[in-house]
């Protein structure tokens, strides 16, 4: 389970995340809505280490991130894909995949079923493989991030507005592979931020409302209200 | 005709003198993002402990054969000794502040570097060329060549090719491309990008006093050294564009060809020969031969 204790940020003198409590208890599917600014990607951002908390504290399984160095949280299995798909532009979309495989030393076996996996919950990947990935679409690179942040998240994946500038069938696209992770990835604690959720009714579990940096809890049929 | 071979050969020597001094400039730029004005200081202090090993060991009797593998570990000594010490101490903190911070902060470092030389290795100049008279010159087209020259020459290939082999088809090589495109993603991708940053600077001391210590058994070592070896490595780095290791290498060789060129044609034109072409390639490619604009920072 991934706990934030009041968390907060502050940057520029302004306080962007308000002493931030919630849970991302394992196995569910947790959708964070709010509007542009309300601080989603400061909360995903955070979680990552990619911000200093200034006070709080953020745990995964009773363990402090605090005492992890930001590029352990790989380590930890917490996997992010952020809004902007971020492709190594000079690498193949597999060498994108493999990345973290790579940087976390992991074995040939881990690896082989790491990718194995991930082509198989995103078959269009494989077909993908050989492509630069900067020569992506934006369709295609919103894919690829996912399966990138699927390569590393073992307990925690975040996803930082999935949807946001896809045409809408690709977002359908994204929905069901969603869905399909979320049906074969059992144990895997998901958080999703999204200005617009609709496209997640199927999959998610429950629903947090932000708003000016402060977090409630909400339900999905109130959120669209 | 029977000037051209001379002239590739000596220019060639040349520009593998040059191509040390640029290469690992704009290795640490192009990693960093730090214009390293420092790294002139790594280049004669590589000079220095080479001069004074090789010294050493030329006085305790040791074969002058030995004076090779001295070169080398003096430039790895050194790159041992200060690469990760000084970028976690002074670097570090420079990274994505403005260029003016960062020129300051090398800048100092280069002077401090330049008093501390003189303080070790006093202000007179050393020379130790064992390794130059083991290896002793050849006739080409009926010219004699020091045969270290032409090592030089193939030396600089092997560097080239060596961190070409180690960016495309290395662990290491693969972290640091992913750390040059995106550092913030790296990061959550599970990258040490600390540990990286510390260790291409601490690749590019390394060349920067490999380039020190090739230079000393044709030219020795004197206060000063440094300042050269700043101003005309980024003179090259510019030329070839900033954090381009191909580009610093083609650019030394057009650099290291028309120093020769001058120094057969108008001898007094050789010394600014560097900026006149920086000057030209500039004027036409604001971002050097292989630069981009966003590659380009100063």
């Amino acid at each position: 389970m991934l706990v934030l204790h009041n968390a907060r940020v502050e940057f520029g003198g302004h306080t962007v995340l308000r002493d931030v409590s919630f849970e991302l208890p394992q196995g569910r599917t947790t959708v964070m809505i709010g509007r542009n600014g309300a601080g989603k990607t400061t909360t995903l951002r955070t979680i990552m280490g990619l911000l200093p908390l200034s006070a709080g504290r953020i745990t995964i399984d009773g363990q402090d991130l605090a005492e992890v160095p930001d590029h352990g949280r790989a380590a930890l299995g917490i996997g992010y894909a952020p809004e902007d798909r971020r492709m190594i532009p000079g690498f193949t979309v597999e060498e994108n995949l493999l990345l973290p495989t790579l940087a976390l030393k992991l074995d040939q076996s881990t690896t082989r079923e790491r990718l194995g996996s991930v082509y198989e919950l995103m078959p269009e990947l494989r077909e993908l493989s050989r492509r630069p990935g900067g020569s992506l679409s934006g369709g295609q690179g919103k894919m690829v991030a996912l399966g990138r942040a699927l390569m590393v998240a073992t307990r925690v994946i975040l996803l930082d507005e999935p949807f946001q500038g896809l045409a809408p069938a690709l977002a359908l696209n994204y929905a069901r592979t969603l869905a399909k992770v979320r049906d074969q990835r059992k144990d895997l604690t998901l958080l999703v931020t999204e200005s617009s959720p609709q496209l997640l009714g199927g999959v998610t579990d429950r629903a947090l409302q932000i708003e000016r940096g402060e977090v409630m809890e909400t339900t999905l049929a109130e959120a669209r209200h | 005709m029977d000037i051209i071979i001379p002239l590739l050969v000596d220019g060639l020597a040349a520009a593998s003198l040059i191509f040390f001094i640029a290469v690992g400039l704009t290795l640490v730029f192009s990693v960093l993002r730090v214009l390293n004005v420092a790294h002139g200081s790594f280049y004669s202090i590589g000079a220095y402990v080479a001069v004074s090993i090789g010294g050493w060991a030329a006085s305790a009797g040791l074969s002058p054969w030995l004076s090779f593998p001295i070169l080398l570990i003096s430039a790895a000594l050194v790159a041992a000794l200060l690469g990760p010490f000084i970028e976690a101490t002074f670097i570090r903190y420079t990274y994505g502040k403005p260029e003016a911070l960062q020129i300051l902060v090398t800048f100092a470092l280069f002077l401090i570097f330049e008093d501390l030389q003189k303080l070790v290795f006093g202000v007179q100049a050393h020379y130790q060329d064992a390794a130059m008279q083991v290896l002793g010159v050849s006739e080409i087209g009926g010219i004699i060549y020091l045969n270290y020259q032409l090592l030089l020459i193939a030396l600089a290939v092997v560097v080239v090719v060596s961190l070409r082999l180690l960016m495309r088809h290395t662990r290491l090589g693969k972290l640091i491309l992913a750390v040059v495109a995106d550092p913030e993603v790296s990061v959550t991708l599970g990258i040490n990008a600390r540990q990286v940053y510390s260790i291409a600077f601490t690749i590019g001391v390394f060349l920067a006093a490999l380039g020190g210590a090739l230079a000393t058994p044709t030219s020795g070592v004197a206060p000063g050294l440094g300042a050269e070896a700043i101003v005309l490595g980024f003179a090259v780095a510019a030329i070839g564009g900033l954090g381009q290791i191909e580009g610093a290498a083609l650019a030394a060789v057009i650099v290291g060809l028309s120093r020769v060129i001058a120094i057969y044609y108008a001898p007094a034109f050789e010394p600014v020969m560097p900026y006149l072409v920086m000057l030209v390639v500039l004027l036409v490619r604001p971002y050097g031969l292989f630069g981009t604009a966003q590659a380009r920072r100063i």
